[in-house]
């Protein structure tokens, strides 16, 4: 099983309560199995009895995960000296031995098959060539404009995901078929730079893409050096992203709106608590929406008692869609629009 | 626990609790019940361990408000159902665990910061909020709660409360009852009633410092005010080395009777210093290892800082100075975190016990003594944690690297190591204990640490929850 790569991570995770402040939706919802505690002793009775794996209620809670990876960087900073405790990775193994199992959710399967259903094209051709993912396309089309703008002469690769959401949900090696395609036509594209704008394909990219012959880079990155510099001011409030925060340690957007002239106030009571409502599950909202739905509430709440009707930036496209879901009265722009 | 949940019975409650707090906030689900099945009491996780079924709860309820869990606690009245208040889960005594079965009542939801009181430095807050969110919150504002437990990431506000909890600053700072101004508390009979609103009054007994600690048998805190602070302008450490423990406690001693006023004091005894603060600090000598740390403005902490220094050199073998000092309280949390806390299937128990400095030693080593000879198997590690005008706190611990395997055995070792050595800490004038609680662990010692007066607690218990619904067989109380 997948899960036996990660038996140290269950034997640790089990009993330690040391990061549960930081789980996104434990605080949203105040459910006690949202946490890495929960999630590992989920996996330890799968390991004990496979016959678990087919529990519902367990393969529910394993798929409402946030994936925040908040807690995972906590723990990180308590074992300089030793492996962190990859409570991510115990549970997309967890998500790969359901589907393995034939067990996933339906709603799970439906969403997977739309995923599989993708054709990369590429428009022009350039050094740079940008990634038009479907999230950026959907929730967030004025970001891909605004950068439009900003970089004119950039080609264009769009077509849907690049294996980042199958492969969230589990299915490892649908993920894979569809980076190969994705890879190919990057290939054939001939670009020395890919910039993609959804953290999450960036992080997957980042896993599955480097050393094939081209850099790949954030648009805040790329951004960085094309926005005309400390042209704004004022203060912004900002959420930054699961993926670039807490998977990749990457600040270039909070950077680039500092370039910008912006004074960056970080979202929130604190440095280590992810506000970007469930982003690192990628399509959380399609399936768990009232998961989904407490995740911007909290936000929501601190926004008013700390930022009442002041904009938000945010670093993905997913964030500012779940929040223009569930909290319309939310001023909510991405990185992208905040420089324009 | 409800026998079967196509039961008439349990649909009905069912219905009733979802009329109150609505659907998605009561759970019958494995996954819930599982989460409220193991706490940090070492008994519950080598029955999970050893792949032994726990009990669990029939429902978890999570309410939104006071009035919630009094609608909550009066449907449980009317079916004489246990309610076990639930908060961060991380209590290392069993006092969370649904023996009974029942409602868990999870707290979780009840997280929000009311109001900050800059003038008279107070907050108020649910109980639900974990404390660490409960810091952030009070520091948005420029305050903190100077609450600075290794639990900070997961216990609960309620949790602390509930077991008179404590923090690493608690030298200067208090544990919970003396941070607590006043609590809002549902009763077992589901009235929501409030204490005073200050803590130092003349008007009879104080009904705050009853329900602190009373670990949800006698209500459910729901709401509390407490202190805040403002964030000092130094907080400096310093640490020692001594011989032994003797010569560092008389200097921590001294320390404390001098009245001077640090914010915390530590004193790992010279197995703990060779264990874990070689492991976690680096620092590999022979010894017993005393760190203090003083906060406030700098000037005056450096006045009293070196008033520190100076008792210390008269004994100490070695200064191991500030950096040494820093150096413990950056990594203060580091000893809970895996893979340098215990772990299974180690067996380990923390003997939380206080005492005067004229007995402390005498727990030490009588409870050290007992364990080393009735258990050769067992290693006996402590330090001392918590330190005030009168005495201080024994963290002690023991270990035992290869319990028996078989669940009943191992679990049966290891509660008969806590009657030895508990029963030895009492004898030597020691008090069971000081933050960690008594939960289902140390009921059974109650009525040893308590005598006679222990009837007076069992008739309190009596009358505010006639049908023993709240926290059944814990602290000592009647079973369900
Ligand atoms: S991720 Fe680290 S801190 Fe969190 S539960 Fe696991 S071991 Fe503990």
């Amino acid at each position: 099983m997948n899960i036996d790569k990660y038996l140290d991570i269950i034997s640790a995770c089990r009993f330690c309560f040391m990061c549960r402040h930081l789980s996104a939706n434990g605080l949203a919802t105040g459910r006690e199995c949202d946490t890495p505690r929960s999630h590992a002793l989920i996996a330890d009775l799968v390991r004990m009895d496979k016959a678990n794996l087919a529990n519902p209620d367990y393969i529910r809670t394993i798929y409402e995960s946030d994936l925040s990876g908040a807690n995972r960087r906590h723990c990180r900073g308590y074992h300089a000296d030793t492996n962190c405790y990859d409570e991510i990775g115990l549970q997309l193994a967890l998500r790969r031995d359901i589907v393995e199992a034939g067990l996933a959710p339906a709603e799970i399967n439906a969403i997977a098959e739309q995923l599989k259903d993708v054709a990369f094209t590429v428009k022009g051709t350039a050094d740079v060539l940008y990634y038009r993912h479907p999230c950026v396309d959907r929730h967030t089309p004025e970001a891909a404009d605004a950068f439009a703008r900003l970089a004119p002469n950039a080609a264009v690769i769009e077509g849907g995901d690049c294996g980042t959401a199958l492969d969230i949900l589990g299915f490892a090696q649908d993920a894979q078929a569809v980076a190969a395609k994705f890879l190919a036509a990057v290939k054939a594209a001939n670009c020395k730079t890919l910039v993609i704008p959804h953290p999450g394909a960036y992080h997957f990219a980042k896993q599955n893409f480097a050393g094939q012959g081209f850099d790949i880079i954030t648009s805040a990155d790329y951004l960085k050096g094309l926005a005309p510099k400390a042209a704004k001011s004022g203060k912004v409030v900002f959420i930054d992203s699961d993926f670039l925060s807490n998977y990749e340690s990457c600040n270039a957007p909070r950077e680039l709106l500092a370039a910008a002239g912006y004074q960056v106030e970080d979202f929130g009571t604190n440095p280590e608590e992810s506000y970007a409502c469930g982003e690192g599950a990628m399509v959380q909202m399609l399936y768990a929406p009232t998961i989904a739905k407490a995740l911007v509430e909290r936000v929501a709440r601190f926004a008013k008692a700390y930022y009442d009707g002041q904009t938000i930036v945010v670093a993905a496209p997913y964030t500012k869609a779940v929040i223009s879901r569930f909290a319309p009265e939310l001023k909510v722009i991405t990185v992208e629009e905040a420089i324009a | 626990m409800l026998p079967n949940s196509d039961l008439y019975p349990f649909q009905m409650i069912r219905s009733e609790l979802t009329w109150i707090v609505g659907e998605a906030n009561v759970m019958t689900d494995d996954a819930q019940k599982l989460s409220h099945s193991i706490d940090y009491y070492w008994v519950p996780e080598c029955w999970h361990d050893r792949g032994q079924k726990l009990p669990g709860p029939d429902f978890v309820v999570c309410p939104g408000t006071a009035e919630e869990v009094a609608k909550v606690i009066q449907v449980a009245n009317t079916y004489k159902l246990p309610v076990v208040p639930w908060g961060g889960g991380s209590g290392s005594q069993g006092g969370a665990l649904p023996i009974y079965g029942g409602i868990a009542l999870d707290t979780k939801r009840l997280n929000k910061v009311i109001s900050i009181d800059p003038i008279s430095m107070t907050a108020t807050a649910e109980t639900g909020i974990i404390t660490q969110q409960l810091e952030w919150e009070i520091n948005k504002a420029g305050y903190s709660t100077m609450h600075f437990p290794a639990s900070i990431g997961c216990a609960t506000l309620g949790g602390f409360i509930a077991h008179r909890g404590t923090g690493v600053l608690s030298t200067k700072y208090g544990k919970m009852e003396d941070m607590v101004m006043s609590l809002e508390v549902v009763t077992p009979t589901g009235e929501i009633i409030n204490t005073l609103p200050v803590p130092r009054h003349a008007s009879g007994p104080d009904l705050t410092q009853l329900f602190l600690g009373s670990e949800g048998t006698l209500g459910v805190v729901t709401k509390a005010t407490i202190k805040i602070h403002p964030i000092p302008e130094a907080r400096k450490f310093h640490a020692f080395l001594f011989k032994d423990m003797h010569d560092a406690m008389m200097a921590g001693a001294k320390l404390m009777t001098s009245r001077l006023q640090p914010c915390a004091v530590r004193l790992y005894d010279e197995p703990e210093t060779a264990r874990l603060i070689k492991r976690v600090l680096g620092i590999d000598r022979k010894g017993a290892y005393l760190v203090f740390g003083f906060d406030g403005p700098e000037r005056i902490v450096d006045i009293q800082l070196e008033e520190a220094c100076k008792i210390c050199n008269l004994t100490a073998i070695e200064d191991l100075g500030t950096e040494s000092g820093e150096a413990w309280w950056t990594n203060r949390y580091k000893f809970f975190y895996p893979p340098y806390m215990f772990q299974m299937p180690q067996a380990f128990g923390t003997l939380d016990t206080v005492a005067t400095f004229s007995n402390i030693e005498n727990v030490y080593w009588g409870m050290k003594n007992a364990v080393k000879e009735k258990f050769p198997e067992a290693t006996f590690i402590g330090h001392f944690s918590h330190w005030y005008d009168w005495g201080c706190m024994l963290y002690a611990r023991f270990i035992i690297e290869n319990p028996p395997a078989d669940p009943a055995e191992s679990v049966a070792l290891y509660n008969k190591v806590w009657d030895v050595a508990i029963r030895e800490a009492i004898r030597n004038g020691g008090v069971i204990n000081e933050h960690h609680g008594v939960g289902l662990k140390l009921g059974r010692m109650m009525k040893d640490l308590y005598g006679p007066a222990f009837t007076t607690l069992e008739d309190i218990k009596k009358t505010l929850d006639p049908n023993n619904i709240m926290n059944p067989g814990k602290m000592g109380f009647k079973g369900a």
